[in-house]
């Protein structure tokens, strides 16, 4: 194989997920009625963007060699009290702000501190503690959400401060602004990872934490900013899921942890740790909300839109596989 | 060490402060098995039975599954080891309770199922609004609504439904789509938003609208859909009325889009009718006695009672809430409970 072949074998595997997207994209465009058009390329951007914001939170500590499987409940908790706050109907208490668009830092102060604090607990407890992140961010999962339901009492908030909802109308290049924050997210995630010297520990921690801490990296540090970070990016798609439905309900988000997983992984970030760019993870988001935008516009029967969604992913994922296989036969 | 010790007593001392003591009790304790506690419905009919059972000497102790089969069924099994004056069940699977169920009447406890009926096995009383009903009066305000927009009853609706694993939701598509059947004018595009949240159905209308901008009505499932579907129309640029919308359910979000001229109806589930139905019955459930069939006035609404295969039932009409009546206070979603206590029946 000439050097060349493989630099350019080694160019799609290294970007094959957006390779993936693009595939799929043509595919859809040419056998879903409807769907090869720029609204429907704008929807998917932006029903990307709250499961993006919370896959870059889980990104960095899976690539750091952990594990939370409680943004999706954190996401919620905050969506919950900047919607009790903010919103003006439903359980919400409508504070007013003056000027009207401090709502809007202070919304987000709310939604990130909520998260980042649960994000902290769960840091403590693994770090300092050394208990397994496993468990402890399911108990987190369990109770966080517990305590959406507890203080909505299991009813909803609903029209959301128009300030805040401003976010979710307000279009620039034909995308919500809500699809910008995310876009801007991965931009400035993916710097961190890449180009500081923070991104660079949680990758070597992932791959060898021991090997990292004799390095003298302040291991138990960068993991517990890890942890914080992934609670307050979850408190962040918290707070853009409000400003999507101008409101919260007790349910809201149900279901993302696993989008957020299978989005992770198609985007090539191992599970073991060590590996993993967040541009990748971003195709990923982007791959399953096109496959999600195709099954609404096929009219699938509903029994069985959650089979198709499954096999979807799985066939990337067995894809990803492959590339893994490829690549070791080049090394 | 010591560190791990302070967090385990504080985590216990958390979970004793949440234990509330047993309620004393007067003509009995009711168990209520709940499916979920994610949607306001399910919320208000934990509230309005409380309510209505104390009126006539019950107290009630209300047992969440969160939407779980097996919890449910692990719960029917404890609350039969308490021996309660009855359970109301308010099934997550309509018919994988069946063996609880029989369990529970074989122990001599009598078993109501609310809101959901099952007709796979003998219950003591049945109380149900009759989601295939709610269907057919959808169908009928959408053939309203589109006559009065189009002239004639044709046109195309996006009906959003909740999680496709819930036959709530299925029996309410087959309620609406068999009296829709009668108008070939009519396409119905029909989309369901998993696990019943909200963000789903703001996708699901979010691309509808762009490849089907011809779509004269949304039908959401759920009120609280309905907000989502909202927020999407108003990113798309919409005015509220300028697509036609309808949900079901009553809730209070559904109320509010109502009055702010994004929805056109509400179909109510008429919960408090329901929940004082099973109250104003129980004297006659915990003690057996023959409940005959008939009409009897539930808080001013026609309630009728059948003798069906698998107990007594009784079906309390759903209604159509629109800008004209939604100030109603027998809306439940306008949260204001009767204020007549009821009297069980004689």
């Amino acid at each position: 194989m000439t050097p060349r072949t493989r630099r350019g074998i080694e160019f799609v595997l290294d970007n094959l997920v957006w390779f993936m997207l693009l595939f799929v994209l043509i595919v859809f465009s040419t056998f879903v009625p409807n769907y090869f058009q720029l609204g429907i390329f704008a929807n998917i951007i932006e029903a990307s963007s709250v499961l993006g914001v919370l896959s870059i939170g889980l990104s960095l500590v899976i690539i750091a060699g952990h594990m939370d499987l409680s943004v999706e409940s954190v996401a919620a908790l905050s969506a919950m009290a900047v919607g009790i706050l903010f919103c003006s109907a439903g359980i919400g208490i409508g504070v007013q702000l003056q000027p009207e668009w401090l709502a809007v830092p202070v919304s987000l102060l709310v939604a990130i501190t909520v998260g980042g604090l649960v994000g902290l607990l769960n840091g403590f407890l693994i770090v300092r503690m050394k208990m397994n992140a496993f468990i402890i961010t399911l108990a987190s999962f369990i109770w966080v959400r517990g305590l959406v339901v507890a203080v909505s009492g299991g009813r909803s908030a609903q029209d959301l401060a128009p300030a805040i909802r401003w976010f979710g109308i307000q279009r620039v290049l034909g995308l919500p602004l809500t699809a910008w924050i995310a876009v801007s997210c991965f931009i400035v995630f993916s710097v961190l990872m890449a180009k500081t010297p923070y991104g660079r520990h949680l990758k070597m921690i992932g791959g060898n934490e021991t090997a990292t801490y004799r390095a003298g990296i302040r291991v138990a540090r960068n993991l517990v900013i890890a942890f914080v970070l992934a609670g307050a990016i979850a408190g962040l798609a918290g707070w853009l899921l409000t400003v999507r439905t101008s409101g919260a309900t007790a349910n809201l988000g149900v279901g993302l942890l696993f989008n957020a997983f299978a989005a992770v992984v198609i985007g090539g970030v191992s599970l073991k740790g060590g590996v993993g760019s967040l541009p990748g993870v971003y195709a990923g988001v982007l791959l399953l909300s096109s496959i999600n935008t195709a099954i609404n516009l096929m009219g699938l029967p509903a029994n069985f839109t959650q089979v198709i969604h499954g096999l979807l992913v799985l066939a990337a994922v067995m894809l990803d596989t492959l590339k893994q296989s490829v690549r070791r036969r080049l090394a | 060490m010591k560190r791990l010790l302070l967090g385990l007593t504080t985590v216990l001392a958390l979970i004793g402060a949440m234990l509330v003591p047993a309620a004393a009790q007067s003509k009995g304790t009711v168990y209520y098995l709940v499916p979920t506690l994610l949607d306001e419905f399910q919320t208000g009919s934990v509230s309005a039975l409380e309510m209505f059972l104390k009126q006539v000497g019950y107290e009630m102790q209300t047992l969440n599954a969160d939407n779980k089969t097996d919890a449910q069924q692990s719960q029917m099994n404890d609350v039969i080891a308490l021996k309660p004056a009855a359970i109301i069940l308010a099934a997550v699977d309509f018919n994988a309770l069946k063996p609880s169920i029989e369990a529970a009447r074989a122990a001599g406890i009598p078993v109501v199922e609310f809101d959901r009926q099952i007709t796979s096995t003998m219950s003591d009383f049945t109380s149900v609004a009759g989601t295939i009903e709610i269907g057919h009066v959808a169908a009928a305000e959408a053939e309203r609504l589109l006559k009065e927009k189009n002239g004639d009853v044709k046109g195309k609706i996006l009906q959003v439904l909740g999680d496709p694993g819930d036959p709530y939701t299925l029996d309410i598509q087959k309620g609406f789509e068999e009296k829709m059947k009668a108008f070939p004018g009519v396409t119905i595009i029909s989309q369901p938003a998993m696990q019943w949240e909200a963000s789903n159905a703001g996708t699901i209308v979010a691309d509808s609208i762009v490849s089907n901008p011809d779509i004269d009505l949304i039908f959401n499932h759920a009120a609280h859909l309905s907000v989502a579907a909202v927020a999407s129309l108003e990113a798309a640029g919409k005015k509220p009325g300028e697509v036609m919308m309808m949900s079901s359910n009553g809730a209070p979000v559904g109320l509010d889009l109502i009055r702010k001229g994004w929805l056109n109806v509400e179909v109510e589930q008429p919960l408090y009718a329901q929940a004082a139905a099973v109250a104003m019955f129980m004297d006659k459930i915990v003690a057996k006695a023959e409940i005959k069939p008939g009409t009897y006035d539930i808080l001013g609404l026609e309630g009728t009672v059948t003798g069906e295969a698998w107990g007594p039932n009784i079906k309390i009409p759903g209604a159509a809430i629109t800008k004209d009546n939604v100030d109603d206070p027998k809306f439940w979603g306008n949260l204001k409970p009767p204020a007549t206590p009821i009297s069980p029946v004689p």
